[in-house]
């Protein structure tokens, strides 16, 4: 009569466990990293201009603080988009026709975000800036002309 | 070719239980139509099985198989019968990796993640004492300006855009 060993098998299912464990540790740490490194960003595209005295509804977080900064009587959302930022990872957009926005994360802080914000029209950078947002601050970058206006970016950060 | 009772002696149980072979059944049955005394061994196999077969038949007639079948069935089933949560915490119970030498490389692995993670957690923490926001602000074409709300937490960066404006880089 031959004499199986016992416990072959359990040796088998226990490397299959610990490499299993093992996978599931460095991949759920590694996942847990990269969404720890990355930024939400929220930008929105606003149209200002003297023309008409309409501010839109979705502005009225922050109509206070373009009253309070700007003299124009109108301001309208032409765009809004929820960047997520990885660092090192460029993010570009139009923000309007003939103009691209570039955002990158270059440094993440426990309380600010480093961003490097680029507006680019035809293929050179008329603004080149870096900025630190921490939550609940407001970057605003204004100026490009739109229409009978101006737009005014505004970013600010969740993380 | 004569064959001595010793060396047919070892034959006779395997003959006694038809579990020879050819060769060694015409062996064993040569030697014993001219040896009495493994004639005589052979009778008192044959009596001894049969002594005893009459009691194990009794015995197994009095014994209810199918309930002992029933009853190991049973405890098969209860076995498998296991909730999700017992098969989950059987699957994850790591303590027989106490017992071997795996948690060797399972701790290496460990304090190499918690090291690259303090390394991260650490190069998050510093913050800066001073209000500034913009570190730098540059324009190939446009004039620009920075101004800075710290009650509204607002800062504005201007560019003046335009022909008409005066092209430096502030």
């Amino acid at each position: 009569m031959a004499v199986r060993r016992s416990g072959g098998g359990t040796d088998n299912d226990m490397r299959k466990r610990v490499f299993l464990l093992t996978a599931f540790f460095v991949f759920s740490f590694f996942s847990i990293s990269t969404a720890l490194a990355q930024v939400q960003v929220r930008m929105r595209v606003i149209q200002a201009s003297n023309v008409g005295q309409n501010i839109d509804p979705s502005l009225k977080d922050v109509h206070h603080e373009l009253g309070s900064l700007f003299s124009f009587t109108s301001y309208r959302l032409l765009r809004e988009e929820t960047l997520r930022l990885s660092p090192n990872q460029p993010v570009t957009i139009t923000a309007h026709p003939g103009r691209f926005l570039e955002v990158n994360l270059v440094g993440l802080q426990k309380d600010a975000a480093k961003l490097r914000v680029r507006v680019i029209r035809e293929g050179k950078d008329i603004l080149d800036t870096q900025v630190r947002l921490s939550p609940g601050r407001t970057v605003l970058i204004g100026g490009p002309r739109h229409g009978e206006g101006v737009v005014i970016y505004a970013l600010s950060a969740r993380f | 070719m004569k064959n001595s009772c010793s060396s047919v002696s070892t034959l006779l149980e395997k003959y006694f239980d038809l579990e020879v072979t050819d060769e060694e059944r015409f062996l064993a049955e040569g030697h014993l139509q001219d040896c009495p005394a493994c004639r005589a061994a052979l009778k008192s196999m044959e009596e001894l099985r049969t002594w005893m077969r009459v009691p194990v038949e009794e015995a197994v007639q009095k014994e209810d198989f199918p309930w002992v079948w029933q009853k190991i069935e049973r405890e098969i089933r209860l076995q498998k019968r296991r909730t999700w949560w017992q098969s989950l915490r059987a699957w994850l119970d790591v303590t027989p990796l106490f017992r071997r030498k795996v948690w060797i490389p399972a701790v290496a692995t460990v304090v190499v993640l918690l090291f690259i993670s303090t390394e991260i957690i650490l190069k998050k923490t510093p913050s800066y004492p001073d209000g500034s926001v913009v570190e730098y602000v540059e324009s190939q074409s446009d004039n620009v300006m920075v101004y800075q709300l710290e009650e509204e937490k607002v800062t504005v960066i201007w560019l003046f855009e335009g022909p008409e404006e005066e092209r430096t880089t502030t």
